[in-house]
């Protein structure tokens, strides 16, 4: 599980209104280097939830990766970056795609709910009791 | 409210755009092992059979956890070898999509329209474990998740698909539920494809190796050596009976307690293969479909040996196959179109029929 797909993950147990975001927690996560590109991340940052992003970063253990304030576009996207070593863009970039936590679970933080991940899989089914 | 605007207006809502410098978001280095899935499954299953029932459109009716789900499980690995041919009405509408679109596939099965279009970013859900280690094995990035029930935040992806997942829904309102579902998940101006499979095939012939169905009310299960017992509260659910003796005819229990529950939305789907044609409804569209697991499959050893015992595969000598039994309920002309109706935030930008399938395209509003 990429933290992209943590970032659009909710809890849909009855009765949960904001089962959002799902805190991560990670027992063993791995990277894969994926190409950059700009223009995907420009299109999917503004649906992006920054804070999520972030806490999901601390719960790796990463607090250096990702500032708690979202930079500015200016700065993600300035001329070159993409070629800049530890550039915002690419520390969004590999936050966001070359991250995959392969154990653990995700929390929902309404009901308490674990759902695991194994093998790098969410499993979010919930019981006959929770729908 | 519903407009239809034309296939044009459809094609400039698509603005398809085509990069020659494509990039994949996908690394294929991560394998899996498919190791006691079904065992699993079946685990999950017994878990949540013994659990309360509840009217809920969101719980899953029996005849779909012993006629879809476990059938997938059951067959994952030769289901998948056998579904790699990629439909070009789907492709179509997945290379029209803007580069850097997310898209969601719910009911995505072994995976084979994940990474399609290499410049959007694509996540699986299927509610059958087994076919999702196989995406995994892929490098595809997915969940198990109920297409009922998507454990996605709302407005989020820029398209999502449905490709022949409804039809394994054995209820309207789950069949609308699932739509709602995709219409939820996608930003507004966003995308969602359905396909569906239509009564009216383009092979006369095959309806013919199908099992219709009869709908009955009826409570109770007939054969007790079916899975979990069942209690009074199975009344909210639809249930389907056991077979008999092998002999694929069904029969009924319990005219009384039908009575009782009569305004209950409850329902036992049987077997009626046993009635001539006449007696069988030209809009029939409850069917089994039968899949031939071949004796020589790998998989046959344990799930297949458990799902015999279960009496819920057959053996057919002839074939060399071990037979599950899927449900289908087809779709008829219009009813795909008549399921949005009541959907205000939605309107059809496409739709047509193709391959045996009803196919619909809406926009999110």
């Amino acid at each position: 599980m990429r933290l992209l797909t943590h970032n659009m993950l909710a809890s849909n147990v009855r009765g949960v209104t904001s089962g959002y975001p799902l805190k991560l927690e990670a027992t063993n996560w791995c990277t894969k280097d994926v190409d950059l590109n700009a223009d995907f991340i420009r299109g999917l940052l503004p649906k992006i939830d920054w804070r999520a992003l972030v806490a999901a970063t601390r719960a790796l253990n990463l607090p250096e990766l990702l500032p708690e304030e979202q930079p500015s576009e200016d700065e993600i996207f300035a001329e070159g970056a993409v070629n800049v070593e530890g550039s915002a863009i690419r520390r969004i970039h590999h936050a966001l795609l070359e991250i995959h936590v392969q154990q653990g679970a995700l929390i929902c933080p309404e009901s308490g709910r674990s759902f695991p991940i194994e093998k790098g899989i969410p499993n979010m089914m919930l019981h006959e009791d929770e729908v | 409210m519903i407009q239809i605007f034309s296939k044009t207006a459809a094609r400039g809502i698509h603005r398809a755009i085509q990069t020659s410098d494509s990039y994949c978001l996908f690394s294929n280095n991560n394998r899996m092992s498919t190791s006691d899935d079904f065992l699993r499954a079946q685990d999950m299953m017994s878990t949540e059979g013994n659990r309360g029932c509840s009217l809920s459109v969101q719980s899953t009716p029996e005849i779909e956890k012993k006629y879809v789900h476990r059938v997938y499980d059951a067959i994952a690995p030769h289901f998948s070898s056998t579904r790699f041919a990629k439909w070009p009405k789907v492709a179509g509408f997945l290379n029209s999509l803007r580069p850097g679109s997310i898209v969601l596939d719910a009911g995505c099965g072994n995976g084979k329209y994940l990474g399609f279009n290499p410049d959007c970013f694509f996540i699986g859900c299927d509610i059958s474990p087994p076919l999702i280690e196989i995406c995994a094995g892929k490098g595809h990035e997915v969940l198990v998740a109920d297409a009922v029930n998507l454990p996605y935040r709302d407005n989020f992806s820029d398209a999502a698909i449905s490709i022949a997942v409804l039809h394994h829904l054995s209820t309207v309102d789950r069949r609308r539920k699932a739509i709602e579902e995709l219409v939820r998940v996608v930003r507004r101006g966003g995308l969602v494809l359905i396909t569906v499979w239509a009564r009216e095939q383009e092979d006369k012939a095959l309806i013919n190796k199908w099992t219709p169905l009869c709908e009955k009310y009826n409570e109770e299960w007939v054969n007790q050596s079916s899975p979990p017992v069942r209690s009074q509260s199975t009344t909210s659910l639809e249930c389907i009976a056991e077979n008999d003796e092998g002999t694929g005819v069904v029969k009924q229990i319990d005219d009384q307690l039908n009575k009782k529950c009569d305004d209950l939305e409850v329902k036992t789907i049987i077997d009626c293969s046993d009635l001539s044609i006449d007696e069988i409804d030209k809009t029939q569209q409850e069917y089994f479909v039968p899949w031939h697991l071949p004796f020589h499959r790998a998989e046959i050893g344990g799930a297949s040996a458990a799902a015999l015992e279960n009496g819920f595969a057959k053996k057919d000598e002839k074939k060399g196959a071990v037979v599950y039994n899927r449900y289908y309920h087809v779709f008829v002309e219009g009813e795909l179109q008549r399921l949005i109706d009541g959907i205000s935030n939605a309107a059809i930008v496409d739709q047509f029929y193709d391959k045996s399938n009803w196919c619909i395209v809406l926009e999110k509003l």
